[in-house]
């Protein structure tokens, strides 16, 4: 081995307690920082994943200037030609409707977000005829069924096979109102979803919205956030239609993704702090080596050791402490993550409550992600290197002869 | 052959705001071979003139010539580089790296050097078995006596063939017998390798052994024999 | 004497307690900081609900909360209206009919709430007049309308444009009327933005056929802290036909979102103390290794175990101490401005918007939180010197006397 790796590996040694102390210090940083990175991004790619598979799907073909200006009148016609592309393509695909109308039974009146759907084929790309919590979901697309929120349900002091009213602006621009009878209840955990969705058959709803065959958008799976951007290009390549738009989960989903960042910031600034702090720890610990044995520094300058390898030395003595503290950190927050991987934390109670009313699944997961660990280990090295800088000067300055006379 | 002159060496230094001449106008003129002993009383700047010869100090007027070479001019890096290749030290309390074996302290300054492991080694090993502390090998410090450890520190000044060794009161830590020991191991070199000595000591043994002796006082050589 | 002693010891080796204490400070400075950010996004969240539509108290007939429907309105205006002028504490209030409604433009429509407002007392108690951004706030006219910058954009309508607003009356027929944008208003909530619309409170009776019935009593007080002892003023006095609100039962999940932070913040507090505690142990740790020889003779001069114990423990506490405060001061320093001009995270707006926030955000800090630190961050100094002090009492005095 060389003599210098030797000369560091003895001299960490030397005081155990301060080492262990240190790189304890390091262990606790990194478990801490790779717990709390694995909990976020677990959580945020559960949230994505959850949100994107529910309904709203990972890629969209919508009117151009649909996202803007969400009316009717920016829908397009689905006519075989794009639906010969897609079939051709063997794509999993759906088409879809969204209006906002009213709803009543009896007497109570309340806003729904009116979502027409081919339940056949929205079963392939999104789980929203899953979530069923009672009743059944219609299966054709001409029913005169619906399945509401399961919360609308309860607002509107209504049971499933009650007959109740929907009120709406058509295409043209008149207003159209239709008998439906509630066929099922739907339970999404979110408030939003909860509260105010009505399924119809894409028919029932293009009739009653006046549409013929027109929708504002056709849903896409895909095997997960990666291949879903191979996708997009794919349609856009395929379908190069200026009226047509090919949006991305994160552009559909602007506000989640927004809220995600906004975490993931506040997240980083936090463990920021915390290397920070841990950094100062190591400053002066390695401060404190470096000045106790100024004496030997100075014996070892006499003979002719160059600074720059006194340095050196200093350096290699820090960055063994912190790798060591690291490899330890590393093993104990996979074992962590791990854990929750297998585990996720189910929040129950009010705390649940407050996820939902977000629109978040109220759950926390984690991730084995590898990036976690090598972003977390290579900033805490990086900042132990930054707080070796004063005491590396120290001892970059140190003549000779003031350290073999320093007591 | 001269190896290294002073010409008018002045020190002056600040002790807590005091300044004191430690040396003042030394000539000295140093031969390959030379087995010199610099002695007087404590104060009378020994250490010094001793850290000026050694460039671990730099005068504060006067010029040091190693091999008509002045070195008083040379930077840090240069110091650093002129003390490996050329000079031996000896400290007062042996200094040994203490987390490392007597062995690879003496491995250590060949390492500086650049000389590769095996050769290191070997060389380290021969130099010990020749000085009879071979067996000191895998110790480290703390596991030596006062003696072994300063032998080994002799090994370590030595191993470079280092035109001078600098030894600092070397025996001043000493008991007679083991002073007596280790200033005779010096002679061997002396005479055996030709290695020159340099000394600063007001120790006797010491003293009765110089082939040239310089007495110091106030800085200044008041006598030579 | 042991704290003058522990006090010149902490400036024996003023680098090492110097860093130790920049330590703590940047600790204190993230902990300010963070928690002036999490409780002043609540803080505006809860202000911003409170002040542009909640207020402090409302007054509906009893279920109207829960299910809010045309039908639940309040019979007896006079008698809530006698029953809020005899209680005192209130500023102002006003009334409203609030419904659920679709309001379509020619090319669009969406589910509203439509508020019948009385613009003039409204002016009073909100402040949602100065969120207008084009045209005014409801006037005289009897069709004016002012509703939010994104329904605006989704109706694709702007001012003096037509729309048409439809809701349910009592009696189950569908009531609707035509009004004429008269203002554009936009709030920190996007949500808000997007399901809010205001129109005279005469134009929404006569549409919803309620003659001069109304639905709620929305007013605020001269000072909020008096919320409980208004709200149980006013329930004694309208009985158990009417539900008496508070801005707390108006919004359960914010303040109960409020109170789990509150509870919560020593975590964030304790982590950060945690960081700190190993840099502690092993300064005390080296102060006390380099002065082992004045610990022998502090023994042999006859100063007892304990004596040497809490020098040591004091020294700790000292340097918590002074860390902590500074920290304070300097994450004051870095607040007080912010707390000023706000922190602008534009690039989270839509975000914060959904959730009522703002882009900007003021931080607030909370006394709580600071008493927390105060406590927390000495407690933990200590902390990390107990060890290192029980090594220094259990030193020998002889060998400590000749320890080089």
């Amino acid at each position: 081995m060389n003599l210098l790796l030797k000369l560091a590996w003895r001299n960490i040694w030397r005081n155990k307690r301060r080492s262990i102390i240190t790189l304890a210090a390091v262990s606790f940083a990194a478990l801490l920082a790779i717990g709390m990175r694995g909990i976020q991004i677990g959580t945020y790619s559960l949230n994505y994943k959850t949100a994107i598979e529910l309904f709203t799907s990972y890629v969209q073909i919508q009117k151009t200037g649909y996202r803007d200006n969400p009316s009717l009148n920016n829908s397009f016609v689905f006519d075989n030609d794009i639906k010969n592309i897609l079939e051709e393509e063997s794509y999993k695909f759906t088409p879809r409707i969204y209006a906002d109308g009213l709803i009543s039974y009896k007497d109570a009146s309340l806003g729904a977000a009116l979502f027409g759907i081919v339940p056949s084929t929205e079963k392939n790309v999104t789980t929203v005829t899953n979530k069923l919590s009672a009743g059944t979901f219609f299966d054709s697309d001409n029913s005169n069924q619906i399945v509401v929120g399961a919360k609308l349900l309860e607002n509107l002091n209504a049971k499933i096979g009650d007959e109740v009213v929907i009120l709406s602006q058509g295409f043209d621009g008149s207003l159209g109102n239709q008998k439906f009878t509630i066929s099922g209840t739907v339970k999404m955990g979110m408030s939003e979803f909860d509260g105010m969705a009505v399924f119809i058959g894409l028919s029932s709803l293009q009739h009653l919205l006046g549409m013929d065959d027109r929708i504002n958008a056709i849903a896409f799976d895909a095997d997960g956030l990666e291949s879903a951007e191979i996708l997009k290009r794919d349609l856009m390549q395929k379908i190069s239609d200026p009226e047509l738009s090919m949006l991305l989960w994160e552009e559909l989903l602007p506000e989640l993704k927004q809220l995600i960042e906004f975490d993931n910031v506040s997240g980083i600034f936090f463990l920021g702090i915390l290397i920070v702090i841990v950094a100062f720890g190591i400053l002066n610990t390695v401060l404190m080596s470096v000045t106790e044995r100024f004496k030997e520094f100075g014996v070892v300058l006499s003979i002719g050791m160059p600074q720059h390898n006194l340095v050196k030395l200093v350096y290699i003595e820090t960055i063994m402490i912190t790798i060591i503290g690291l490899i330890l950190g590393n093993i104990l927050g996979y074992a962590v993550n791990y854990y929750i991987v297998q585990n996720p934390i189910i929040l129950g109670g009010d705390l649940s409550r407050i996820y939902e009313e977000y629109n978040f699944v109220p759950r926390l997961e984690s991730s084995l992600n590898a990036h976690i660990f090598f972003n977390v280990s290579l900033s805490i090295v990086i900042i132990s290197i930054i707080a070796c800088f004063y005491p590396a000067y120290k001892v970059y300055k140190l003549e000779p002869l003031k350290g073999i006379r320093h007591t | 052959m001269e190896i290294l002159r002073a010409e008018n060496l002045v020190k002056i230094y600040q002790d807590n705001g005091v300044p004191v001449h430690a040396v003042r106008g030394i000539n000295l003129s140093i031969k390959k071979g030379d087995y010199i002993v610099i002695a007087g009383p404590s104060g009378s700047g020994k250490t010094t003139l001793l850290n000026l010869l050694g460039a671990l100090d730099r005068p504060t007027n006067g010029k040091v010539y190693f091999q008509n070479e002045d070195i008083t001019t040379k930077s840090k890096s240069e110091l650093s580089k002129f003390r490996l290749n050329n000079l031996g030290f000896i400290f007062q309390a042996y200094n040994l790296i203490p987390v490392l074996t007597a062995l690879e302290n003496i491995e250590f300054s060949m390492m500086l050097k650049g000389i590769p492991e095996k050769e290191r080694e070997e060389k380290a090993l021969a130099l010990m078995e020749e000085l009879g502390i071979k067996e000191l090998a895998h110790k480290r410090p703390n596991e030596m006596s006062g003696g072994q450890q300063q032998r080994v520190a002799v090994v370590r000044a030595i191993v470079n063939n280092p035109a001078i060794v600098l030894a600092d009161e070397p025996t001043a830590n000493l008991d007679s017998k083991t002073a007596q020991h280790l200033l005779e191991l010096m002679q061997r070199m002396n005479k055996e390798k030709n290695i020159t000595f340099v000394f600063s000591s007001h120790d006797k043994q010491v003293i009765e052994q110089a082939e040239r002796l310089l007495i110091l006082k106030d800085g200044m050589i008041v006598n030579e024999e | 004497m042991l704290f003058k002693l522990a006090w010149r010891n902490v400036w024996r080796n003023k680098r090492r307690s110097l860093i130790v204490i920049g330590s703590v400070i940047v600790g204190m400075i993230a902990v300010i900081l963070s928690d002036g950010l999490s409780n002043g996004m609540l803080r505006q969240m809860l202000d911003n609900q409170i002040s542009s539509n909640i207020l402090h108290i409302q007054i509906h007939k009893k279920g109207f909360n829960d299910n809010k429907i045309i039908k639940n309105y309040i019979e007896d205006s006079d008698r809530v209206e006698a029953a809020v002028n005899n209680t005192r504490g209130i500023k102002a209030y006003t009334k409203r009919v609030i419904t659920f409604g679709l309001l379509s433009s020619a090319n669009s429509s969406a589910g509203v709430f439509i508020y019948g407002i009385q613009p003039e007392t409204e002016k009073e108690v909100s402040v949602i007049n100065s969120y207008i951004k084009e045209g005014n706030f409801l006037g005289t006219g009897k069709r004016d309308i002012a509703i939010g910058q994104k329904l605006a954009e989704k109706l694709d309508v702007g001012l003096g444009d037509k729309v048409v607003a439809m809701a349910n009356t009592p009696s189950g027929s569908i009531g609707s009327d035509m009004f004429r944008v008269a203002g554009i208003f936009q709030t920190a909530s996007s949500d808000y933005d997007k399901v809010i619309i205001y129109v005279p409170i005469e134009t929404a009776q006569s549409m919803l056929e309620l003659n001069d019935k109304s639905n709620e009593f929305a007013m605020m007080l001269n000072d909020y802290k008096n919320v409980a002892s208004v709200k149980e003023e006013l329930s004694a006095k309208l009985g158990s036909e009417y539900e008496v609100l508070s801005y707390q039962d108006l919004l359960p999940m914010l303040i109960f979102q409020m109170d789990l932070y509150r509870e919560s913040m020593w975590i964030l507090n304790l982590i950060i103390g945690l960081a700190l505690i190993f840099g502690i142990i092993n300064t005390m740790l080296m102060s006390v290794f380099e002065r082992i020889q004045e610990i022998g003779v502090l023994m042999a001069a006859g100063m007892k175990s304990y004596q040497i114990y809490f020098m040591f423990i004091f020294e700790a506490l000292i340097i918590g101490i002074i860390g902590t405060l500074l920290g304070i001061a300097a994450g004051l320093l870095v607040h007080l401005p912010l707390s000023f001009t706000g922190i602008d995270f534009s690039l989270f707006s839509e975000a914060l918007e959904s959730f009522g926030v703002g882009a900007v955000i003021y931080p607030v800090l909370s006394i709580e939180n600071l008493i927390s630190v105060l406590i927390i961050i000495p407690m933990i100094a200590v902390a990390g010197a107990l060890y290192p002090a029980y090594k220094a009492v259990k030193l020998e005095p002889v060998y400590a006397i000749n320890y080089v």
